[in-house]
């Protein structure tokens, strides 16, 4: 199988979706708990690794990674 | 925000397998998407115990955590807990196989809706998430154990070089 950067577009889009509906649960926390709160900092760091994720998701070349075969050579 | 949270977990899900499936589990990349569905997990986990807990208490309460149900949905989306049904007889479906994840989802819905006294939208929907990720996970353990040792699985390399043959 090759590492697809089509594929990784997608991929990469949907990280994108996914840290856009989350980045605003802190913010929802924060003004509710405080900032202190165990749930505001939780969240803090969900969004933080989200954000890690799709940043070196994006930066990630994938024409760059060894084409990894997919089936057995031995069968 | 709960169901905001519990997507954006099987999303993270999704995506982690997707990419370990290309890259591998020892990929740096592999690695932060499982540390972002897992951060994603832990917040879920402590927003619905605290929103339990909220439930619980919420007669003394002013903080109304239980409010965050509805904190990032439409208002027309509040959470609307149902009655528990009567449950007399097994309610495993028939025709399936024993094994199917369908009678562990069913048991245990019925399991919690008996200790709770009701079955909500939101318990069914963890449920049915958890058993998602369950699979996803077995899917992935499987599909490296093939790859590790195909020579332990004859009839699926039979079948894949039966299809490459012209």
């Amino acid at each position: 199988m090759n590492v697809d950067p089509r594929e990784f577009n997608a991929l990469t889009r949907k990280a994108t979706e996914m840290m856009s509906d989350t980045a605003d649960v802190p913010t929802v926390l924060r003004s509710r708990l405080g900032a202190q709160h165990e749930l505001t900092r939780a969240a803090g760091v969900m969004v933080a690794s989200i954000e890690t994720f799709v940043r070196e998701l994006r930066s990630f070349d994938a024409s760059a990674e060894p084409v990894v075969t997919d089936t057995y050579q031995d069968l | 925000m709960i169901r905001t949270l519990s997507e954006a977990r099987s999303r993270a899900t999704e995506l982690a397998v997707s990419v370990g499936s290309r890259l591998g589990g020892e990929h740096q990349l592999t690695q932060l998407a499982n540390t972002a569905a897992s951060n994603i997990e832990i917040t879920l986990r402590e927003v619905r115990n605290a929103a339990a807990g909220d439930n619980n208490d919420k007669q003394d309460s002013a903080l109304g955590i239980w409010e965050l149900h509805g904190a990032m949905q439409p208002a027309t989306e509040a959470p609307s807990p149902a009655p528990a049904p009567e449950v007399t007889a097994s309610a495993a479906p028939s025709g399936l196989d024993s094994e199917h994840w369908l009678h562990a989802f069913v048991d245990e819905l019925l399991a919690q809706a008996r200790a709770s006294g009701r079955i909500t939208f939101e318990s069914a929907e963890r449920l049915l998430q958890l058993r998602k990720d369950e699979f996803l996970r077995d899917f992935l353990t499987a599909r490296r154990m093939y790859r590790t040792y195909p020579r332990l699985f004859p009839e699926i390399a039979d079948e894949t070089r039966q299809a490459f043959t012209p």
